[in-house]
Order: C-alpha cells, then structure tokens, then sequence
C-alpha cells in the first residue's frame, strides 16, 4: 500500500513537496484554505513582478527619446488594464498548478487544515464541513502574512499591508512606507512610477540592511534618484487620521509625516496558530515557528514542516527545496537542505541578486576576505542597452580563494547571481571563475572582470595593480 | 577657456570667493574627462565639509566619481537645478554648472589654492607623467 502524505498548505513549499511525493508514488493529499501557489503566487512574487513589468514597460517609454524612440501622444497608464493583467496572469499560474496536481492524481482538499493527533490532520471548510484524513507522514506548509503593528488600524486602503498594496486599488498622492526592506523597497518603486510620492521609514540606519552595504547604497542612490524619500535609524511611533481621511504618522526623530495612505512593511507572522499542534505533540517557538533539522523533520517523527513557518529564510525557493527535502525522507530517502549557495533576488530599479557571504558577515565572523568589484558602467552592454547604473562584488576566502559571496545590483542581477551560487556550490575559486571565458557583448562579463578584480586584474579597470 | 576670476583645486574643482561664501564646482577638465553627467548626488545643506574631503558624488556615464571640496565650512546653498538636469556642469562647468555655496569656516584656506595659471600648468605636468 502507498505512502499516505497529507500536506497543510499548498504555497511554493507545500505544492512542490506534493508533486515530489507523487513523482515518489505516495497517494497524496493537500489541504489549502484559500488558492494554491500560496503567499508567492496570489499575493508575493507572481503578482508584484507582474506589476513591476508593468512600470518597467512604462519607464521604458518615459525614457524612450534617450534610444532615438520619438513618442507623438500623452504618456499614459490605466490602472485597469494593470491589475487585469496580474490577475491573469496569477490565474494562469494557478490553473498550471491544478493541472500539475490532478496529472499527478494529487487530491486537493478546500479547508484549514490542522492536526488532531500525529497522524490525522481535519481539515474544515468555510461551511462547516470537516474531513478526516489518516496520513502515514505530514508536511506544514502554512506559510506566513505580513506582520502588523498593534494599535494601527488596517483597512486596506489607507492603511495597508503588502497584501492590500499588491491589489493596487488606487494609486494615493502620498504613501507612506514603513520599512525598508524587500517589500517596502520593491513598492516604493512600483508607486513611486506610478506617481505617488513615496517617503520610506526605516528602523536601520541604510535600506536594505540584510543585504551587503554596497548595494545599499546604490538602492539609497536609485531611491534618491527616483525622488523618493527615505528616512533612516527613525521608527514610526504613532498612526492617526485626520478630519479629512488623510492619514498621520508620529515619528521617533519628533517629526510628522502626513500622507494619503501608509503601507506597513515590517516583516511576517508564521502562520502556526491554528494547527492544533500541541495535539500532535509540537510546540512552537517564540515568533511562532516549528524547529525542524536539515531533513525538515520536526520533534515529531513523522511529521515535516516546510517553508516560512520554520522561521528560516522566507523564499519562496527555499520553501519549495524544503518540500522537496521532506517529501524525500518522509519516502524514506535521506536529503538535507544546505542553505549556503540559496541565491535570492530584489526587484528594486535595479534589480539585485545577491547569494553567500555579505562583507561585514565575513567581517563579523573573522574570516580574512580578498574582493573583487566592477561597475556596470565599465561595461559595453551596459552602455548599449542603456543600463549602466550597478556593482558587481566578489568575495573571496583570502586563504583558499574559494568564492564566499556574490552581490549585484544592475539589471538582470537575480538572474546573473546564480553563476555566483554555483561557484559558491562547487567550492569555485575567484581566478577559476575569472579564467571562464564570458561571452562578449553581456552583462554576464561583469561576473568575470569582478572575479579577476579579486587580484587586480581586471581588464576594464584603470589603475589596477596586478598581483604577480 | 578657464576663468581667472576663480581659484583651483588639485583634485579639479574651483571656488568662487564673495565674501565669507564660496561657490563650488568642477573644472572644465574634470567634466571633460567624466564625459555626460548623469547624476550629481548633491549634499544637503547645513552638512559641514572639510577642505580636500568629499563634498558629494558625480556619475558620468564612464565612471561614479567624488567631487572635493577646496574649503572647510558649511554647506550653504546648492544648485537644484542639477538634481533634473546634471548636464548643466558639461555644458557650463564654470556658470550654471556650480554645485554648492559653501560659508567658509576658515577663509585664508583660499590662499593654499592655485591660480588659474598655476592650475593651466599643473594640468600640463599631470598629463605629461
């Protein structure tokens, strides 16, 4: 008899274990409350990269006079035809996912699901109606929501998390954003294109702070350049409203900030409250998250758990190797997740890609580091394509010259970091990867001239010392 | 053609002295070097710069370059029209292309910079090494 695997969830974690485990002949069943693909595809990264394509393609024609492209008529977008295309494109993705699941004779159950002992998950849906389903193994999958602060009074509209902002009902004069992190940086320009004036408070003292500083400062720079206001080391301490619907904000430095609307971007809360676990044996921990080791086996034998509810890294990409890491031993392999080459990526303008070691991480934990940089602007296809704005940096174990971390920001960088991810994977060596012959014209030859940087010697570079 | 009614700077800025108040900006060599201005970070006012520190950044479409301040004091004014239109400092580096107003904390620092013979002649030098 096969495998019984019942998942709770079906986002990017829960999805792709329940296709691995049906590739692996288990009889699977997942149970989802609300639309398969998750926070990613219904309100993460498929929709706000769709958006994102949109003011890109926007910008693209603001700029069009600088490639010779002269434009007769008013520049101008409808937030209509906008949202319509997200949302088609988002259901085009989920339809691909249910095909997936019923070519894979996955069942999928509507309903909360949560643990009535280890090995029987309910599953309850919105009219009442409960099911039952022995399982053999269990994966969590329930994944996370945007965090909120007590005491502000969300409403979608004026006051929003990325969850509202992501359905882009209007577009305020004013926003507010509340952190400066990946959410709020990516919709800072998602707005600010689309004509809000946007003012960004950030606790940290730069952007982008889990990331290496100098791709902080060129995101602080690009921010700047898009007339788009960032306030650091400050902390919003207060939210009211005034008589007429405009919204205020107290912060920290004493000063008040008045806008049309705020978006709080603050980080997320796991979504492990209502699983039951403590029926199942399972506790969680302080932020809400179940303790899994590498093979994303719980304290519970039997049961897995995957993707944001482990307090990890929350990508999308992680969540789903994570599935596919659980689908494989709850089957009897035996796979472990290896967190160091994850490369992740920034939709900011420009994009950023970034895998490995940050500088001041290797700073922090003494390793003695050689670096490699080198402008976008050195290169010609930069120049050709009118993208010259961007850093790419290498660093390398100055002992073993192994790469450790590769960061850019420039167009194309979340898909030009995963060179740096496999040479972070295979234990590459900065002269190894500088040795690779680039093809000429790319924005991939950025990868090469930073990696002979590493020595000093880059072609595109004036003054640079060689080491002998 | 460099003016003679301003005072130059090795790193190839100039300042022009009206009382305690100094405008900056870069030399007709410096722009022609850094090719089309793209962006000038400018600073804020009220920062406070040393003399032959950074005062803000210059991107070209070469490279992303620091503009030295000659003096020491406080910033004071700064030219927005830059933050639209950068090429300004291409076209007319020693007009519409200054960068900052600069209240001098020390004033006899102005005597340390070069005249612009002095500074005709040091282009000459650099050029030839």
């Amino acid at each position: 008899m096969p495998t019984r695997l019942t998942i709770i969830g079906a986002g990017p974690g829960g999805y792709v274990a329940a296709i691995r485990a049906a590739q692996k002949g288990a009889q699977v069943t997942v149970v989802e409350e609300s639309e398969v693909g998750g926070t990613c595809l219904n309100r993460g990264c498929i929709p706000t990269k769709t958006l994102i394509a949109s003011t890109e393609a926007l910008e693209h024609v603001r700029n069009s006079a600088a490639f010779g492209v002269e434009l007769t008529g008013e520049v101008r977008y409808n937030l209509n035809r906008i949202r319509e295309r997200k949302d088609k494109v988002v259901e085009t993705q989920i339809k691909g996912i249910r095909a997936l699941f019923k070519n894979r004779g996955i069942t999928l159950i509507p309903g909360k699901g949560s643990l009535l002992s280890k090995d029987v998950v309910r599953s309850v849906q919105k009219d009442g109606t409960t099911q039952d389903i022995r399982s053999d193994r269990i994966i969590i999958a329930t994944g996370s929501r945007p965090a909120r602060i007590a005491g502000f009074a969300f409403d979608g509209e004026s006051v929003m998390t990325s969850d509202d902002a992501v359905q882009l009902k209007n577009v305020p004069k004013h926003l507010l954003i509340i952190g400066a992190g990946v959410i709020g940086c990516e919709f800072a320009f998602i707005y600010s294109s689309l004509g809000a004036a946007v003012t960004i408070v950030e606790l940290m003292p730069r952007a982008l702070s889990t990331e290496d500083e100098d791709l902080s400062l060129i995101i602080e720079r690009e921010l700047k350049k898009a007339k788009i206001s960032l306030v650091t080391s400050t902390s919003v301490t207060a939210i009211g409203r005034t008589a007429d619907g405009a919204v205020t904000a107290d912060l920290s430095n004493g000063n008040k900030i008045k806008a049309d609307a705020v978006l709080v971007s603050i980080g997320r809360s796991l979504n492990t409250e209502h699983l039951r676990l403590e029926d199942a044996g399972l506790t969680a921990g302080k932020r809400g998250e179940i303790s899994v080791n590498d093979k994303m086996e719980t304290a519970i034998p039997g049961i897995y758990a995957v993707g944001d509810v482990t307090g990890n890294l929350m990508l999308a990409h992680v969540a789903s190797r994570q599935g596919i890491v659980a689908a494989e031993n709850a089957l009897g392999g035996d796979v472990r997740m290896d967190y160091a080459s994850v490369p992740a990526g920034i939709f900011t303008r420009p994009e950023i890609g970034s895998v490995g070691l940050r500088e001041h991480q290797a700073r922090e934990r003494g390793i003695e580091v050689k670096i490699g940089k080198f402008p976008y602007r050195a290169l010609g296809k930069a120049h050709a394509s009118g993208e010259i704005t961007g850093l790419f940096k290498i660093i390398a174990d100055a002992a073993t010259d192994r790469v450790l971390g590769v960061h850019i920001c420039g167009a194309r960088a979340s898909d030009l970091v995963h060179e740096g991810a496999l040479a972070i994977r295979m234990g590459t060596t900065a002269r190894q990867l500088g040795n690779m012959v680039h093809a000429h014209p790319t924005f991939a030859e950025g990868m090469g001239e930073a990696a002979e940087d590493v020595h000093g010697s880059a072609i595109h570079m004036p003054g640079e010392r060689m080491e002998r | 053609m460099n003016p003679d009614d301003i005072k130059y700077h090795r790193e190839h800025a100039w300042v022009r002295v009206e009382g305690k108040h100094a405008t900056i900006g870069i030399t007709d060599f410096a722009q022609q070097q850094l090719g089309d201005i793209v962006y000038v970070d400018l600073p804020e006012a009220d920062t406070e710069v040393d003399a032959d520190s950074e005062l803000c950044e210059i991107e070209s479409t070469k490279a992303t370059s620091p503009v030295v301040s000659p003096v020491s004091g406080t910033v004071h004014e700064v030219n927005d029209d830059l933050a639209d239109s950068p090429e300004i400092i291409n076209e007319d580096p020693y007009g519409n292309g200054w960068i900052a107003v600069i209240t001098m904390s020390d004033p006899s620092e102005v005597n340390d910079l070069m005249s612009r013979d002095e500074y005709e002649k040091f282009l000459k030098e650099e050029e030839e090494r």
